[in-house]
């Protein structure tokens, strides 16, 4: 650790900080949109994003599809499972205390996880597609990473362009600030309900599709992902949707920052001491959030 | 500062966002008076009694309670102060009796505490309510125990949020008699109303809010012919 | 009043045939309901912080692996006896939740229920890096020794203590703010309680109980290592035998504990590979049809006092 840092170094973090931020932040953004809209703490997050990645296994593993193309399957399929899951279950703590909606997620959380257990195994899967890096002048930039963060990056502006420009994206914003006004101006709650779950869910099974290419996949690989989207939401403020985007990176920076001077293994414990700093000195989120 | 004032608020600014919901609002209560404050909705008065008793905090501007500086401190410090307040949506405890209710609330002894409490109760006659869960009772009843609850401390300043939301005749003018009989003891009462009959016929001052900012204030029968609060209420 | 009577009696019955039951038992029977013992003592102080203040804590385990290892460090390395060290887990899992506590708790329910989320990692990381101190990733091994009796005693103490603690504050006007904290914590704050220090008082007698019962555990086992005292699992289950019992109750801990339990032991042996899926279920079903629980329940049907 006594290592000399340059500033090449710092340049190569920075940029490995922002891709792996963009990633958190598609992520976040799922769940922010969840949180922002109904106010419920999606605990099955993860597992939503490691379905999204076995889908684009499978799909690569049985058709040779291309797995950024396989988003175009993984993404909608997610969506009817998020639809589904609020239509039949989250629905119904809606507007019971915070407590319910936690433990019921986390139950569907623990189900979907097992789920995939007994459907797949717990046997490592990888999706071998992309590999090695660009060099460009002292920086190396992995190309699935790249990849990773062109996708992430262009999913992330479109729903940005949908929530700001399109009838249904206002909707959502709309709930989101105020349920009982939104109600009054003719809005159907139950549906955009509906929407932000499902859009949630796509959102998460993009993440996961995304990172297939780079990490192993197994059941419980979304676990460490809810709780870096909640990471993120607070940083950016929940309701805060470019707030969910800034923090992912914010997030991705840090880590990868840390990287240089902790170990790995300490390093995975980076983005809790955030949490907990967070907590301590701005609980509303470092934009301004709608809690 | 007078200081004859038992409440004080200077230069208060809240924002929510881009919107100062409490824009450089000043005022000062005297002691042993009821205050109306009113105004169209969204004109801060809710805002206002949240940072008076601490459950917000002012982004600008200070405020004092018997000279002491509070805006700064936690609503249940606030409240040991001798700052008591009701809510708009009645928050009692559910789950628990309405003795127990108003059980939580001291900290003197279990015994002494059950007896002010049971005597409360009676004042308001639900005394053979006491041990019903207070989720069960009724609005009005609910509005009581909310009401007596936040006498168990014996406050000096009371802070009422439309007290008179809901509620039917003869149970308001309990709740009016009272009010009134808590100013006659020497307390002062500062309620947020939109019913414009009670908050003539019951405060002394009236202070008016519009978009955030301190409009009027002065006797009813002033308040109601000015004109700009005419204007703010039915439209510019 | 019989009731309270019969009820007391009852207790006393069960109470000595626990008592006198290793006299008899084989020491497989013994382990089993020293287990249980372990279960009841969990389930119960989650539900002191997580059923009467209404915040979850969804990474408790953390206040058991804490007291295995700090009390498994006693012994090994300065050799005290266990349990004294096991006192020592327990007082470890305590300042766990005061310095846990101190940032988590002045925020909102779904704030803390984050924090909460991720102390498990951090903790099984913490216990893996510092291999001098804890044998890292291969474990650290106790002296053996063959005291399933005694411990099967601790644990049930522990267990009773545990639900002793839960019925005083239940009865008491501390319990009846920790309450508040949970129907309306603006109110509860309106109305002078200090919600933070209550809940902060809440989640440490929460932590002491898993401590203590971590470090019988590890002495039990005779070996821990990071992931066999931290899992997820482990915080599953103590929440779905509070849940389902009832949590915010005082016996529903017990029973819930008991009931799956004895669930566990039978569908464990048959379906491992089911055990969280059915968890999972019985969780979402426990929250959408009986959110209080088969003694919450009860309680409202029947208008039971609280002190079930």
């Amino acid at each position: 650790m006594g290592v000399l840092i340059t500033p090449a170094m710092i340049g190569q973090v920075v940029i490995s900080g922002l891709l792996a931020g963009s990633i958190y932040a598609l992520v976040a953004l799922g769940l922010g949109l969840i949180f922002g809209v109904m106010r419920v703490l999606n605990v099955a997050h993860g597992p939503l994003m490691m379905l999204g990645a076995y889908t684009t296994f499978w799909l690569f593993q049985w058709f040779g599809v291309n797995p950024y193309l396989s988003m175009l399957l993984s993404m909608p399929l997610l969506f009817l499972i998020g639809v589904v899951l609020q239509r039949v279950l989250v629905s119904r703590v809606v507007d019971a205390p915070e407590l319910s909606s936690l433990l019921l997620t986390f139950g569907i959380s623990i189900a979907l996880v097992n789920l995939a257990q007994l459907a797949f195994t717990s046997d490592l899967r990888s999706v071998e597609f992309l590999t090695g890096s660009f060099v460009v002048g002292p920086f190396a930039l992995s190309k699935p990473r790249l990849a990773a963060c062109a996708f992430a990056v262009a999913i992330t502006g479109a729903s940005f362009v949908f929530l700001r420009s399109t009838r249904l994206g206002k909707a959502i914003r709309a709930v989101s600030q105020s349920r009982e006004v939104a109600q009054v101006c003719g809005i159907d709650v139950q549906r955009i309900h509906l929407l932000a779950f499902g859009l949630g869910s796509a959102l998460a099974a993009a993440g996961g599709s995304l990172v297939a290419v780079m990490v192993a996949i197994q059941p419980e690989m979304g676990q460490v992902y809810t709780f870096k989207s909640f990471l993120v939401i607070v940083l950016g403020g929940a309701g805060n949707y470019p707030g969910a985007l800034l923090g992912g990176l914010l997030l991705g920076l840090v880590e990868q920052l840390s990287s240089l001077f902790l170990t790995t293994q300490v390093n995975e414990a980076v983005a809790y001491v955030l949490l907990v700093l967070v907590l301590l000195i701005r609980p509303t989120g470092l934009l301004k959030g709608r809690v | 500062m007078t200081t004859a004032a038992i409440l004080e608020v200077r230069r208060a600014v809240k924002r929510f966002g881009g919107v100062a919901a409490v824009n450089g609002v000043s005022l000062a209560l005297e002691p042993g008076r009821i205050y109306g404050l009113i105004g169209p909705n969204g004109s801060g008065k809710t805002t206002l009694f949240n940072c008076i008793t601490g459950a917000d905090r002012v982004d600008e501007g200070e405020i004092f309670f018997k000279g002491r500086r509070i805006d700064r401190l936690k609503p249940h410090q606030i409240f040991h102060l001798g700052v008591g307040r009701t809510f708009q949506v009645i928050r009692v405890f559910p789950e628990l009796t309405a003795l127990e209710n108003l059980l939580v609330v001291t900290t003197g002894g279990y015994e002494e505490s059950c007896r002010r409490a049971r005597e409360l109760l009676a004042r308001v006659k639900l005394e053979r309510l006491a041990e019903e869960f207070a989720g069960n009772l009724s609005y009005g009843q609910q509005k009581l125990v909310e009401f007596v609850r936040m006498l168990m401390t014996d406050p000096e300043l009371i802070l009422l949020d439309e007290p008179a939301a809901g509620v039917n005749r003869t149970l308001l003018n309990e709740l009016l008699d009272a009010v009134r009989a808590l100013r006659d003891q020497g307390k002062t009462v500062l309620l947020v109303e939109h019913d414009m009959k009670v908050v003539m016929g019951l405060c002394e001052t009236v202070l008016v809010l519009d978009h955030g900012e301190k409009l009027a204030e002065g006797a009813p029968g002033v308040i109601q012919a000015d004109e700009r609060v005419i204007e703010a209420y039915f439209g510019r | 009043m019989k009731r309270p009577v019969v009820f007391a009696a009852l207790l006393l019955v069960a109470a000595v045939a626990l008592a006198a039951y290793p006299v008899g038992a084989t020491g497989y029977g013994v382990r089993v309901m020293l287990q249980l013992f372990m279960w009841v003592a969990l389930a119960q102080s989650w539900n002191l912080i997580s059923g009467l203040t209404g915040y979850v804590s969804f990474g408790h385990v953390a206040f058991f692996g804490t007291g295995a290892y700090v009390s498994s460090l006693l012994i090994v390395k300065a050799a005290w006896p266990w349990p004294l060290a096991c006192l020592g887990g327990g007082l470890a899992g305590a300042l766990l939740a005061v310095i846990m506590g101190w940032p988590c708790l002045r925020l909102r329910g779904p704030y803390f229920a984050i924090a909460m989320l991720g102390l498990n990692e951090v903790l099984r990381v913490i216990a893996s890096y510092y291999e001098g101190l804890t044998g890292g990733g291969n474990g650290l091994s106790l002296p053996t020794l063959d005291a399933s009796v005694a411990i099967y005693y601790a644990m049930g103490l522990v267990a009773a203590g545990v639900t002793a603690v839960t019925y005083l504050i239940v009865t008491s006007r501390f319990g009846l703010r920790l309450m508040t904290i949970r129907e309306d914590e603006i109110a509860a704050e309106a109305m002078g309680i200090d919600t933070f220090r209550y809940k902060l008082y809440a989640f440490i007698l929460s932590g002491i109980g898993p401590g203590i019962v971590g470090g019988l555990s590890a002495r039990d086992q005779g070996y821990i290592e990071p992931i066999s005292v931290f899992p997820l699992i482990m915080t599953i289950t103590m929440i779905v035998m509070a849940l389902f019992g009832g949590k915010g109750t005082i016996w529903g801990p017990v029973l819930g504990a008991a009931v799956l339990f004895a669930f566990q032991e039978a569908v464990w042996a048959r379906f491992t590979y089911l055990h969280q899926l059915l968890f999972g279920a019985i969780i979402v079903a426990v929250v959408l049809l009986m959110p209080r629980g088969i003694l919450g329940v009860l309680q409202q049907k029947y208008n039971l006092p609280r002190t079930i």
